[in-house]
């Protein structure tokens, strides 16, 4: 096979592991402020609820959830999987995963924020939302850019256990190729898509960290 | 005598440990007065002041702004003013912090016009302007755009007293505004508030500074053990034979 081919084989799978990661963050993100949220609630079904799905989470491996995700519709709710479903099973899995490592981090960061600036904003009398979304979040994020960051770039490598469910995806389409070319070349263009796709991940979220830093 | 705008009635505090940090304490305050709570750390002064202001639950008693009931308790339960009373009674107080709480991702400006604009409703072009005029008169004009970390302690003592008469209170609290500050700043942030308090600005200030509650008070109250032990004009008070009293001003003051 012509390396030329190889390459434009591999590009596809890079663009796929590029919408994997986008979408991702697009849904985790927002997701795991209500997660977190959720979980500092005072409605104690709702935070113990919570408590045992990021426990889950965290608990067992991506790969398998990547599986349970897939093959749930069928044997859940005995519903035939078509095989475009494999990509929006990716994209589910993926997001409650990454949710729930996002609402720790949330969560971490917004306890991190003193009762005073609460106080001071009550006293202003701000309600609890407007306090939350003008006052309270905007420090938090600050905060929060560097766990953020290596959950980012974990989640970079990670796009590449999509290849469980056969989703045409850079590591699976390496794999594949390498398998029948019988070489390891695509493999290591693989790794260093993920390394220069990092390596820009790191140096965005470094330039939005100097941005948020107008303020201490 | 002047319209009653602050009563606090036989107001008492427990904590979830049992502790009685507030027993029956009582204090009404007259518009243009300028009350100063003193008394030794831990006697619950900041409790008083928190229950006043509603940041704390109170356990007994009430507290009343003009004329309105805001909190009080009956038959063992705590009631609140009706959301659209509370909402009138939170706008007539502001409370300065010993440690500022200015919005760090403010500036000066922003920090003073936000809650004006967004829970007032004022325009923003009145809110700044009237904004500017505030920071002229407590000696800021310059510093409108900085961020709170670009000031001093009493520089940011200073916004925050801009940013709680942004909102036009009709009593304004502090609690330790100046312990926070090195004696020099402490003595800017003191002197915006005797100009305050020669404005006829209503003020209850809890304050370690002796020299400056004799001077800028109409009214001492002393403070402890939750109680108040005595209470009176400056002079009355700094010549009673109150003992503990005596006791506590002696050691702040020499
Ligand atoms: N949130 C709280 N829970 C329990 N005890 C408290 C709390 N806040 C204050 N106290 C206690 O109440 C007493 C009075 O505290 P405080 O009002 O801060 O006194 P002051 O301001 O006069 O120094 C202290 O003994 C303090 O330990
Ligand atoms: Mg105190």
């Amino acid at each position: 096979m012509a390396t030329s081919t190889m390459f434009s084989q591999l590009a596809g799978g890079m663009i796929v592991s590029i919408e994997i990661f986008i979408l991702t963050l697009v849904f985790s993100l927002p997701l795991g402020l209500l997660v977190a949220l959720g979980r500092m609630s005072k409605i104690k079904v709702l935070s113990g609820a919570i408590k045992v799905y990021i426990a889950i989470m965290r608990g067992t491996p991506l790969m398998l959830q990547l599986i349970v995700v897939y093959f749930a519709p069928y044997y859940v709710f005995g519903i035939a999987i078509s095989a475009s479903f494999r990509f929006t099973a990716v994209i589910i899995a993926f997001s409650i995963n990454y949710a729930a490592y996002f609402a720790e981090i949330f969560r971490a960061g917004i306890q991190s924020i003193g009762a005073g600036q609460w106080e001071a904003a009550q006293i202003l009398g701000y309600t609890k939302t407007q306090t939350f979304f003008k006052i309270i979040l905007v420090q938090v994020i600050q905060r929060i850019i560097p766990p953020v960051t290596n959950e980012t770039i974990t989640l970079v490598k990670d796009t590449s256990l999509s290849f469980v469910l056969s989703v045409a995806e850079m590591f699976t389409i390496a794999k594949q190729i390498g398998a029948r070319e019988a070489s390891i070349m695509p493999l290591m263009a693989a790794g260093l898509f993920y390394f220069v796709f990092n390596y820009i991940v790191a140096f965005g979220m470094d330039f939005f960290e100097k941005k948020m830093s107008y303020f201490r | 005598m002047a319209e009653v705008l602050l009563e606090i009635k036989n107001l008492r505090k427990v904590f979830e440990d049992n502790a009685e940090v507030l027993k029956d304490f009582n204090l009404s305050v007259h518009k243009g007065e300028v009350v100063s709570i003193i008394g030794p750390s831990g006697s619950g002064k900041t409790t008083a002041l928190r229950c006043a202001t509603m940041l704390t639950p109170i356990s007994g008693g009430s507290v009343t702004y003009i004329g309105k009931k805001a909190v009080w308790e009956e038959n063992g339960k705590i009631c609140y003013a009706p959301k659209a009373q509370m909402k009138e009674i939170k706008k007539s107080f502001g409370l300065v912090f010993q440690n500022f709480n200015l919005f760090p991702h403010y500036t000066v400006m922003q920090n003073i016009i936000d809650a004006p604009i967004h829970v007032d409703k004022v325009p923003k072009e009145e809110a700044k302007k009237r904004a500017l005029e505030l920071l002229d008169r407590l000696g800021l004009k310059d510093k409108a755009d900085f961020y709170p970390f670009r000031l001093s302690g009493g520089q940011q003592q200073r916004v925050s007293i801009a940013r709680a008469l942004a909102l036009q209170p009709k009593v304004l609290f502090f609690d330790e505004p100046t312990s926070a500050l090195d004696p020099e700043l402490t003595a800017e942030v003191l002197k915006v508030i005797k100009q305050l308090a020669s404005e006829h600005m209503t003020m209850i200030i809890v304050t370690h500074e002796m020299q400056f509650a004799r001077e800028v008070s109409d009214r001492i109250i002393f403070m402890e053990h939750g109680v108040v032990q005595a209470e009176g004009s400056p002079d009355e008070l700094f010549n009673s034979d109150n003992a503990r009293l005596k006791e506590f001003v002696g050691k702040l003051t020499c």
